[in-house]
C-alpha cells in the first residue's frame, strides 16, 4: 500500500507482537535463530527483547513486567500469557494471500495448488465472518492451458522452448527458440520474460499470442541474478530500457495517466501534457501511439516515430481497399 | 519512555483486563500516559488508538454502565485479537509463501502475514519465477477496506467519478472484488439504482465508509458477466464485423469462441461483435498490427483511417 505503507514503528511493533508468542511456544530459541526467522539482524532482536523487558501490566513490578531471561544465547519469556497467540491477519494481509494464491491456482501444473487450496480453506474458516474464498477473482488472458503447462515445466526444469509467436509489429507468425526466465501477470494478461534467440535479446512475450509451444531437450540459460520482481512494473524503467517521450492532449491525459505508469508528466502552456514512460518494447509502444491517434504529437525518439508510421501504413492498407 | 513501550503496555493492559478501562483509568494506570495536561493525554491516546487500529489491533469501545448507552471505556476482545489455531501443514505454509511472494515479493506485509501463520512451521527457501504485476499487487489502500467489506458482507458508500467525469455518492452492497485488464473492480448491487454495477477502484475517492446493514450475495453470482469488454460499453450498440487474417485466426478461435464466427473465402475468420464504443474497438484492432481489420460498419472503418491520419500524412510528407 503505497499511501499506507507501514512505518518503522509499525514494523517493529508487528515483529514484537509475533516475537513474544513465538518465544512463549518455543522457549530457549537462540537470538541467532530468531534473527533468521524474523529476517532481521541479531542486534535488532536483542534491542526488541530489551524493550519487551520493560513492558507489562499496570503495577509494573516484578510480577507484572514481561520476564525475559537468557541462558547463554538462549532466550526465555514468561509472565506474558496474554500475548500467547499472534494478532489476526489484517484485511490487507489476507487479501495479499488470496489474490496471490490465484496465480498458483490458475497456473496449470503448479504442484502447490492442492496444498494452497487446503491452506486457504483453513484460513477462510479461521478468519471467521464471511467468505474470503469467493470474494476475490483475478482474470487473466493466458492463452490455452497447454501452453501455460509447457511454460511452467520449462521454468521448473530450466528447459529451452520452441514456439510460434504472433508478432504484431509485422503482423506475422514467427518461429523462435527461447530460454524462458519467468512469467509475469500484469495488465490483465500473462507475459513471458525470455531470452529470444531470434533477436538475440531479452524480450517480453504475450502468452496469449503464442500459437504453439514445444519443450526442447536442451537446457535453457537463465541469468544467475534473474529477479522476477524487477518485472513487476512492465512500464517502469529498468536500466536496459529506453525512455519514450511524447505529448498528449488534455482530453486523453486523464485515462492515459490513469492506465500507464508515467515516469513524468508535465503540463504544457497549451493544455497538452508531455509524458515520459518506458515500454516493454518499441513494437508495443508504436501500437500505443497509434491508439492515441490525433491525441499524440512530438514523439521521441525518431525511431519510434518511424515504427509507428510503418505500422499505421500496414493497418491503413487493409482498411482502404 | 519510547512510544512503542507505551503501545505495548496499552495492548497488554486491555488484553489482560477482565473489564473495559475508561480513559481516565488508562491515564492513571498504564505506564506512558502521564502527560502533564488532559489535552496532551487526549492527543497521545487518540494517536495511539489510530496507529493500533491501522495495524489491525481491535480496540473497541464499550459502556461500563449496563444501563447507559454511553460508550466510555476501551477493551481489546481476545477472540478478535488472537489468530485462531490453524494447524497448517508444512506444504500448506510453503504454498502460502509462494502465493505471497508472487504477489508482493518477499515484502514486509506478506512477510508478517506468513510469520503469523507459520510460527510453528520450519522456515523454507522456496523460490519462484512467477510474479504478479504491481497493478495486481493490491497496492491501493482502498482495496483492503473493500476486501473487508466484501468478506464481512458490509455495505459501503463512496464518491465515484465515472469515465466521463460525472461524480456522485454511491451506496453499494459489495459482492466481489475482481481484477481484469489490469484494473481492480468492485461489483455489487447499487442500492440507489437497484441494479448490479461494477466500479473501478482507482476511480473511487477515499474515503469509503462501511455500515453494518447486511445483505445476501445471490447464489451463483457471476461478477464477470457484469463487466463487459471496453468496446461493448456505450449507449447504442451496433453489430460490427472484425476480420482476422490467417496469422491471427487461431487467436480469434481461441479467445472469441462465444461470438458468431464465419470463415471467409481466403481462410481468414470474420467475427461479429456488439459495439457500443467504436473508439475502444479501433484501439483494440490496432493492437493486432495489420492482422485484424474492421469490415463493418463502414463508419467505424472510416473512423479508424481518420484516427491513423496523423501518422499517415507524416509518411507522405
Amino acid at each position: 500500500m503505497s499511501s499506507a505503507a507501514p512505518s518503522a514503528l509499525d514494523k517493529r511493533l508487528t515483529r514484537i507482537l509475533l516475537l513474544i508468542p513465538y518465544l512463549l511456544k518455543n522457549p530457549g530459541t537462540t537470538t541467532g535463530e530468531l534473527a533468521a526467522r524474523f529476517g532481521v539482524a541479531e542486534e535488532v532482536v536483542s534491542e526488541d527483547l530489551q524493550l519487551v523487558y520493560v513492558c507489562g501490566l499496570p503495577g509494573y513490578g516484578p510480577g507484572d513486567l514481561i520476564d525475559v531471561s537468557f541462558t547463554g544465547d538462549q532466550v526465555f519469556v514468561d509472565t506474558a500469557d496474554y500475548f500467547g497467540a499472534p494478532l489476526r491477519l489484517t484485511a490487507a494481509e489476507a487479501l495479499a494471500l488470496y489474490a496471490g494464491g490465484q496465480a498458483v491456482l490458475e497456473l496449470p501444473g503448479m504442484q502447490e495448488a492442492g496444498a494452497l487450496r487446503r491452506a486457504l480453506r483453513k484460513l477462510g474458516s479461521a478468519l471467521g465472518a464471511g467468505r474470503p474464498e469467493s470474494s476475490v477473482e483475478v482474470h487473466l488472458a493466458g492463452g490455452p492451458a497447454r501452453h501455460m503447462e509447457v511454460l511452467g515445466r520449462a521454468l521448473r526444469d530450466s528447459r529451452r522452448v520452441r514456439m510460434e509467436y504472433f508478432s504484431a509489429s509485422r503482423a506475422v507468425l514467427t518461429e523462435r527458440t527461447i530460454d524462458p526466465w519467468g512469467l509475469v501477470a500484469t495488465l490483465g494478461r500473462w507475459y513471458l520474460v525470455a531470452f529470444d534467440h531470434l533477436s538475440s535479446e531479452e524480450r517480453m512475450f504475450r502468452v496469449d499470442r503464442i500459437k504453439g509451444a514445444e519443450l526442447l531437450d536442451e537446457a535453457a540459460e537463465v541469468p544467475a541474478d534473474f529477479d522476477p520482481s524487477s518485472y513487476r512494473e512492465v512500464f517502469r524503467a529498468r536500466p536496459e530500457q529506453e525512455v519514450l517521450s511524447f505529448e498528449i492532449s488534455a482530453e486523453t491525459s486523464g485515462w492515459f495517466i490513469d492506465s500507464y505508469p508515467c515516469r513524468s508528466v508535465t503540463e504544457l502552456d497549451d493544455g497538452w501534457f508531455r509524458v515520459e514512460l518506458v515500454a516493454g518494447g518499441r513494437a508495443g509502444a508504436a501500437a500505443l501511439l497509434l491508439r492515441l491517434g490525433p491525441h499524440v504529437r512530438a514523439v521521441e525518439p525518431d525511431e519510434l516515430r518511424h515504427e509507428a508510421r510503418t505500422l499505421a501504413a500496414a493497418i491503413a492498407a487493409r482498411h482502404r481497399a | 519512555m519510547h512510544r512503542i513501550e507505551r503501545l505495548i503496555n496499552l495492548i497488554a493492559a486491555l488484553l489482560d483486563s477482565p473489564r473495559p478501562m475508561s480513559a481516565e483509568e488508562i491515564r492513571r494506570r498504564i505506564a506512558g500516559y502521564d502527560q502533564p495536561t488532559d489535552e496532551a493525554f487526549r492527543r497521545a491516546f487518540e494517536r495511539d488508538k489510530e496507529s493500533l487500529r491501522a495495524m489491525g489491533v481491535p480496540i473497541e469501545m464499550m459502556s461500563t454502565d449496563p444501563f447507559s448507552e454511553q460508550m466510555d471505556a476501551y477493551t481489546i476482545p481476545r477472540h478478535r485479537y488472537y489468530l485462531p489455531q490453524l494447524d497448517l501443514e508444512d506444504d500448506e505454509v510453503a504454498a502460502l509463501r509462494i502465493a505471497s511472494e508472487i504477489l508482493l515479493g518477499p515484502g514486509e506485509r506478506a512477510g508478517a502475514a506468513l510469520l503469523k501463520l507459520s510460527l510453528d512451521a520450519p522456515p523454507s527457501q522456496a523460490g519462484t519465477r512467477l510474479v504478479w504485476g504491481a497493478d495486481l499487487a493490491a497496492e491501493q489502500p482502498l482495496l483492503a477496506v473493500l476486501y473487508e467489506a466484501v468478506t464481512q458482507g458490509r455495505v459501503v458508500s463512496f464518491d465515484y467519478t465515472t469515465a466521463t467525469g460525472a461524480g456522485a455518492r454511491r451506496i453499494l452492497e459489495p459482492y466481489r472484488l475482481l481484477h481484469r485488464n489490469g484494473h481492480w473492480y468492485v461489483v455489487g448491487r447499487d442500492r440507489q439504482r437497484d441494479a448490479i454495477r461494477a466500479f473501478r477502484v482507482s476511480r473511487m475517492k477515499p474515503k469509503v465508509t462501511l455500515s453494518d446493514n447486511g445483505f445476501e450475495v445471490p447464489e451463483d453470482f457471476d461478477a464477470a458477466a457484469h463487466l463487459g469488454e471496453a468496446w461493448e460499453i456505450g449507449e447504442d450498440t451496433q453489430p460490427a464485423v472484425v476480420r482476422f487474417e490467417l496469422a491471427m485466426r487461431w487467436w480469434a478461435e481461441q479467445n472469441l469462441a462465444s461470438s458468431p464466427l464465419r470463415e471467409a473465402a481466403d481462410g481468414a475468420l470474420e467475427v461479429e461483435m456488439p459495439v457500443g464504443n467504436p473508439d475502444a474497438l479501433i484501439s483494440w484492432v490496432i493492437g493486432f498490427g495489420g492482422a485484424a481489420e474492421i469490415v463493418s460498419p463502414e463508419a467505424v472503418r472510416a473512423r479508424l483511417l481518420d484516427h491513423l491520419a496523423p501518422f499517415l500524412e507524416a509518411t507522405r510528407a
